[in-house]
């Protein structure tokens, strides 16, 4: 008996296997195929993103749409507190030079 | 549970902006923070709250200042308190824009400013009589 068995030829095999079997067992075969695909299309997750090689999860399937919401949210707040924070930092350092310059300041004051 | 988590940290993110604006009263002030803005004592409670911050902000620099900068930054304090929030951001602009000139540019332009502000101060002097006319 030849063992080696390209992956065609299995293919072939199944196929013919799968007409042999009998119709209850085919069409709960094929119920079973809705139910697993629909199941899919639920968890697609919700952050992802794709590299030509599938798709890659950022966040677990498991995580909320709100606490993902919120994470986003908070991140946006301390990114901007922070920001702000650099802003003024600069703001000041300018006002301690110029006050301190040996430039007269009515030079940068109209 | 989660979102009481989650609100906690976002009261904190927001508290600690309100605090950096909270009014601080010239009593308030630390003694370092009084010496270095000592010019400011009799309009400080009636600077805006905004405006207190930055200057405070600015006298934890004061320190490090040598002793020729304290004195420049004392004499500036009180004019540059007295700016309009437009003023100041116009002066910073100016500011900016001088810093990024090349240096002898600058220097060129600091020479000029302090001629300037020697012939002012000469004029200021000839302009007042003096003692013995005012008697």
């Amino acid at each position: 008996m030849n063992t080696n068995l390209d992956p065609g030829k299995i293919t072939r095999l199944l196929t013919l296997s799968a007409r042999q079997l009998d119709q209850n067992t085919l069409s709960a075969l094929s119920i079973a195929r809705h139910k697993a695909l629909e199941r899919q299309s639920v968890r697609s997750p919700f952050f992802a993103f794709s590299t030509g090689h599938g798709t890659h999860r950022l966040l677990p399937n498991t995580a909320h749409p709100w606490a993902i919401t919120a994470l986003l949210v908070a991140i946006l707040v301390v990114g901007t507190g922070f920001w702000q924070h650099v802003q003024e930092q600069q703001i000041d350092e300018t006002d301690v030079a110029i006050l301190t310059d040996d430039m007269p300041i009515d030079v940068f004051v109209d | 549970m989660r979102i009481s988590a989650v609100g906690l940290f976002l009261l904190l993110c927001f508290s600690s902006t309100l605090a950096s604006a909270e009014s601080i009263s010239w009593r308030a002030l630390s003694p370092e923070q009084r010496e270095a803005l000592a010019p400011l004592d009799q309009q400080w409670d009636t600077l805006p709250k905004a405006q207190r911050s930055h200057l405070l902000e600015t006298a934890k620099r004061y320190p490090r200042l040598t002793h020729e900068q304290k004195e420049r930054f004392h004499s500036r304090l009180e004019k540059w308190s007295k700016l309009t929030p437009e003023q100041r951001e116009a002066a910073r602009e100016k500011y900016r824009a001088f810093n990024k000139l090349p240096a002898k540019e600058r220097e060129k332009i600091k020479q000029m400013a302090r001629e300037q502000e020697s012939a002012r101060k000469a004029a200021a002097a000839s302009s007042v009589p003096p003692a013995s006319q005012l008697r």
